[in-house]
């Protein structure tokens, strides 16, 4: 593991050069030694792919590097310990997105066989991030990869199931987004009303870092060629 | 309990409350939200004895209009608007007196403070509204904003008024020097690229807003590269492959793929964000 000072109150520690089983595990163990014992001043964290920003109070810790040791060792220990399996949530989703043909078209595909690869793998929600809720999802078939759109649509729907690069991942609530768009999810990602005070506000989101997502095509959109069903399905 | 105290003509080119924001729900894809300059917003607050992080309204820019609808004292700091009224101190509305800010004349963002503070519902502990991600309300023509009853501000007798004092009153027109902490990938770009972003002054685009300022100048090369994305703390300086940095600010993305050379000094933010498009800011090491 690694580190590196990010302004005066801040670190960021690599725990995984790479995407990949592994990362993901230590993410999520890192996640929860944290959320058991924070650091005396931790104010924030926010863990990335292969790396966690940590954020102290300034007051209670005035200069980060010099207990870096201590805090390494910590997340260390965190990474021995396997954190339980994520839960795996199924969204239904109906893949009729406006940029489906493209995505297929790129990877030399018809779009039912986008919607059987898309949908015949278990993703991990790596992290949330962009929006409020939206789980970047990996680890994504090469062949589905496709870059972003090089101008931004300004309204992207909430609900929208889109690639962007080498993840996948679903728009919670309607915003301006570079995605492609391959399909539509009715399950409500983020949705304040079911937050209320501390710990509790994580209520508001469907799908939490750790968990695990499974889509499940519905008819009324493209579906998997048969003889090729997802396993779901 | 709350008490109304303002009535909205005219929203403006924006007008939101902000406090302190949304801290510790950034991993949640939650921005971090909060007044774009504490520094003036905090001054509002302080000088109506309101606790820091009080919710103020943040006005950007110009075309505000509002009216008391009873007695109220109030403090406007922050950006220039052109409002006829006393600012950087505490001031008494009575009912029916008209607050306009017609034309941004320095600055960006206006705060005004009220006595015992605007209050509306939290969500996630503040009040905030990040408008790229739709948190928080949106004002407009009509609405009405409120203010707790739980304090209220007098001036003890015999003084005359309170004014924040001159030293802590930025002169807006000038160019600031920032300081900067070396970023993650400060190492990752060669020594021309960061004494190429030392050494020049950079104009603040037109195009900022409470995710980001974006600067130009002369490119900064290529340095760090394509990274994996990765959290970004705001008042991050990140360099997109067009070598023209991005500062994140408030609302911004929680991750991001472009490399981050440098990080704003917390304490300089303020700074930075007061200065409208096509004026001019330095950058220099803190220590």
């Amino acid at each position: 593991m690694k580190w590196v000072s990010y302004g005066p109150n801040a670190l960021l520690v690599e725990f995984a050069d790479r995407l990949g089983d592994e990362a993901f595990a230590r993410g999520r163990s890192i996640v929860a030694a944290l959320e058991r014992r924070p650091p005396e001043g931790l104010v924030e964290f926010v863990p990335g792919f292969t790396s966690v920003l940590l954020e102290f109070d300034p007051l209670v810790v005035p200069d980060p590097k010099a207990r870096v040791l201590e805090w390494m060792a910590m997340l260390k220990s965190a990474i021995s310990t396997p954190a339980g399996e994520g839960e795996l949530k199924t969204l239904p989703v109906t893949y009729d997105g406006p940029d489906l043909e493209r995505v297929a078209r790129q990877g030399g595909l018809t779009p039912e066989m986008v919607v059987a690869l898309h949908s015949g793998r278990v993703y991990k929600v790596y992290v949330l991030g962009f929006s409020p809720g939206f789980p970047y999802l990996g680890d994504l078939d090469p062949r589905l990869q496709t870059p972003r759109l090089a101008t931004p649509r300004t309204r992207v729907p909430a609900g929208s199931v889109a690639i962007g690069g080498e993840h996948t991942g679903i728009y919670p609530t309607e915003t301006a987004g570079g995605w492609n768009l391959i399909g539509r999810t009715p399950r409500v990602l983020f949705d304040p009303g079911r937050a209320s005070a501390g710990e509790h506000g994580r209520e508001a989101f469907l799908l939490r870092p750790g968990d695990r997502v499974q889509f499940v095509p519905q008819p009324g959109g493209a579906m998997p060629p048969a003889g090729n069903p997802s396993p779901a399905s | 309990m709350s008490l109304d105290v303002l009535y909205v003509l005219d929203p403006g080119l924006g007008l939101h409350l902000q406090d302190r924001g949304r801290v510790g729900w950034r991993r949640f894809g939650i921005p971090q939200g909060g007044a774009m300059d504490s520094h003036a917003a905090d001054w509002a607050n302080r000088l109506l004895d309101n606790p820091t992080g009080t919710a103020v309204l943040e006005l950007l820019l110009q075309g505000a209009k509002l009216a008391a609808l009873r007695p109220v004292w109030i403090a406007i700091t922050g950006a220039d608007a052109g409002c006829p009224l006393p600012t950087w101190r505490a001031i008494q509305l009575q009912a029916d007196d008209v607050i306009s800010f017609p034309r941004n004349l320095l600055g960006v963002w206006t705060y005004i403070a009220v006595e015992g503070g605007f209050i509306d519902d939290p969500l996630f502990g503040s009040v905030s509204a990040s408008p790229r991600v739709k948190l928080g309300r949106t004002f407009t023509r009509g609405s009405i904003l409120r203010r707790s009853e739980r304090r209220s501000f007098s001036l003890p007798p015999g003084v005359a008024g309170r004014s924040v004092p001159h030293s802590e009153h930025p002169d807006y027109s000038r160019t600031p020097v920032l300081r900067v902490w070396p970023g993650p990938q400060w190492e990752a770009f060669p020594p021309s690229a960061r004494i190429a972003f030392l050494n020049q002054p950079w104009r603040v685009s037109s195009r900022c807003d409470r995710t980001g300022y974006r600067l130009e100048g002369q490119a900064l090369g290529a340095g760090g590269g394509q990274i994996l994305s990765e959290p970004v703390k705001v008042g991050s300086v990140q360099v997109p492959p067009d070598g023209q940095p991005i500062v994140t600010l408030n609302d911004g993305p929680t991750m991001g793929g472009y490399p981050k050379l440098a990080l704003v000094d917390p304490g300089d933010l303020g700074r930075l964000v007061q200065c409208r498009g096509g004026q001019q800011v330095r950058f220099t090491l803190a220590k």
